[in-house]
């Protein structure tokens, strides 16, 4: 038989809740870095045959001029410009859109109809702490890929002979981890709103698809241009930071919308039933 | 008569008409409506400390509405409940640390396992002894180290009963705490119930066993479309059960017998025949007290009597069902 000491209790872990998020998903952070890693290592070094290709060029200005407009090929003349248009814009955007849906729709959303979130609520814990160290925790793991991405565009910079200033790339990682955060914390409050993942990833989703969308078509017409208003993409990516430096001005709505969302997401945590 | 108290009827006891500072849970006319149902009809109960409180009644009819309201995950929508002495809305995680929760539909999820699932809970829980989960786990024969995905249901269960265990809370609040348990692990969790009580713990727990509860509990509320129909010690509605009854007697005619017994109070579903041998005889119901039977038919002739142990079941199952159900006491039609 095991033996009950009475008077010596078990050690508690400080920040238990911030904790238990990456105790859980440290292999998809994993995941989702290595995909970055793979996505930058296929096509910043492609940079060099494209640039320097004539018969590259003559192919891409062969296409629609809507498309290239699209798909932002319209900059990917400078190493800049390709690595804002091809990685933050496009791949990258892509990887962490959908991670940071996940992330921010299992945080709360997907834990209530799991049922898992009321054993949680049932303990020594708030619920505005529950919500804050969870989204806390999604922001964390978000900055850490964005960090990440800086750091390999950076190391692959000198042999892609992409030529980024680094305080640029600085900035425009700031402002993509800024994009991809607000996109997570929508997801984290609409999960917290209805208790359910599906509407967490509809928010989220919504946030990211409708600003890509709308930045693409307003690229299309100066009548259109209107839309990028409405486009949290374009905020991010409009005025190619890439090549001209990052509006800090921006990056500060970003994070600031953030934690708005965080704490409206704790204030509406506090005022629901839970798993009903 | 037996002393029940009712949710239409606030004189009796357990009823929480005056607050009892010593209780582990007072509920006074807690409400629930959730959009146009109404999951919780004005439930009133008090739970004295050290006391084991069981709740039966059939799905639907507000147990785990009422012990999620205890422990705050949802708000009533009128009424209010004292738990441990601290008004249970919006109580802070000082209260919750003091109690155990074990919630009906238990999900444990994740790659993680037992052992790492419940240093978890540890983390956010009351302080728990050095020990005791090992304690806890052997007792039941649980693995702590296989990933918690991989459990059984009854596993699971196994798991979840340890977190409510495991800081000795002052209050448990257990919902179907034995559903999935074999046999041998309902009566291991049985006796850890009756542990508790020893201890001064107080135990809130619901079933559709009823035979658990009759084992367990010391009083017992039976809920039906969210009100509380009835609220009894174990024994009160033992004596008010209804017992199967079965007679022989000579000399009499079954419409002789039936004069007799039929304006007996609590004797139901009467009948008398005349069998072959050419005695009569008389199966019924009885509910409520034997001597006013005993007494009717002490002159009679008697070749054999079968009084059956009450059925608790049958009477509880029946104030699932009677319209208006007043109390086990035989005094409804």
């Amino acid at each position: 038989m095991t033996t009950v000491d009475p008077t010596a209790t078990m050690r508690r872990a400080p920040f238990p809740i911030f904790g238990k998020v990456f105790t859980d998903s440290w292999r998809s952070l994993i995941g989702w870095g290595l995909g970055l890693a793979a996505a930058s290592a296929l096509y910043l070094p492609l940079f060099p045959s494209m640039s320097g290709d004539a018969a590259m060029q003559d192919l891409i200005n062969s296409l629609p001029p809507e498309l290239t407009r699209t798909i932002n090929y319209d900059q990917i003349g400078t190493g800049a410009g390709y690595a804002q248009a091809t990685l933050f814009g496009l791949i990258g955007f892509l990887l962490m859109s959908i991670a940071a849906i996940s992330w921010g729709a299992s945080a709360l959303g997907g834990d209530e109809e799991s049922g898992q979130l009321e054993l949680t609520l049932a303990h020594g814990v708030t619920r505005v702490e529950v919500a804050v160290q969870r989204f806390l925790a999604m922001a964390v793991k978000i900055l850490t890929l964005a960090g990440l991405t800086f750091v390999l565009v950076w190391a692959l910079n000198g042999p892609s002979e992409l030529d980024i200033e680094p305080q640029n790339l600085f900035g425009t990682s700031v402002l993509f981890g800024g994009l991809i955060l607000f996109t997570g914390s929508v997801a984290i409050l609409c999960g917290a709103l209805t208790g359910r993942r599906v509407w967490a990833i509809a928010g989220g989703a919504a946030v990211a698809v409708i600003g890509y969308v709308f930045n693409a078509i307003g690229n299309q017409s100066p009548d259109l241009e209107w839309l990028h208003a409405l486009s949290p993409y374009s905020w991010a990516f409009g005025a190619n930071p890439m090549t001209s430096g990052a509006d800090w001005g921006m990056v500060a709505v970003f994070y600031g919308l953030s934690l708005l969302l965080g704490a409206v997401t704790a204030l509406v945590l506090r005022q629901r039933d839970i798993g009903v | 008569m037996s002393h029940v108290g009712t949710a239409e009827a606030p004189q009796g006891r357990g009823v929480a008409s005056v607050a009892d500072p010593d209780a582990a849970i007072e509920a006074v006319d807690l409400v629930k409506k959730f959009g146009t149902s109404l999951a919780l009809a004005g439930v009133s109960f008090s739970v004295p400390r050290g006391s084991v409180f069981g709740v039966i009644g059939p799905n639907g009819a507000g147990k785990t509405t009422t012990m999620r309201a205890l422990l705050d995950i949802i708000r009533v929508t009128s009424g209010r409940a004292t738990v441990l002495g601290t008004d249970s809305r919006n109580a802070g995680p000082e209260l919750r640390r003091r109690i155990g929760y074990l919630p009906g539909e238990l999900i444990l999820e994740g790659r993680t396992s037992g052992r790492r699932l419940l240093k978890h809970y540890v983390d956010i829980s009351g302080p728990v002894p050095r020990g005791k989960i090992d304690e806890l786990a052997e007792r039941f024969g649980l693995d702590l180290d296989r990933p918690v995905r991989k459990l059984s249901k009854g596993n699971k269960q196994k798991l979840g009963i340890v977190q409510a265990f495991m800081h000795q809370p002052e209050l448990l609040v257990l919902d179907e705490p034995t559903s999935g348990l074999d046999p041998l692990m309902q009566q291991e969790f049985l006796g850890l119930v009756s542990e508790a009580r020893e201890a001064g713990q107080t135990v809130f727990l619901s079933s559709h066993v009823i035979s658990e509860i009759q084992q367990a509990a010391d009083v017992v509320a039976i809920l039906r479309g969210g009100k509380i129909v009835t609220i009894a010690s174990v024994e009160e509605l033992r004596q008010s059960a209804i017992r199967h009854l079965r007679m022989m007697v000579t000399g009499v005619s079954p419409a002789e017998l039936r004069a007799l017994l039929a304006p007996l109070d609590g004797v139901g579903n009467l009948e008398c025949t005349r069998n072959s041998a050419g005695t009569t005889e008389a199966t019924a119901t009885l509910g409520g007290e034997i001597r006013p039977f005993i007494q009717a038919i002490s002159t009679l002739a008697l070749t054999d009597l079968v009084l059956e142990e009450p059925d608790l079941e049958e009477s509880v199952l029946r104030l699932y069902t009677v319209p208006n159900a007043a109390g086990p006491n035989g005094d409804v039609s």
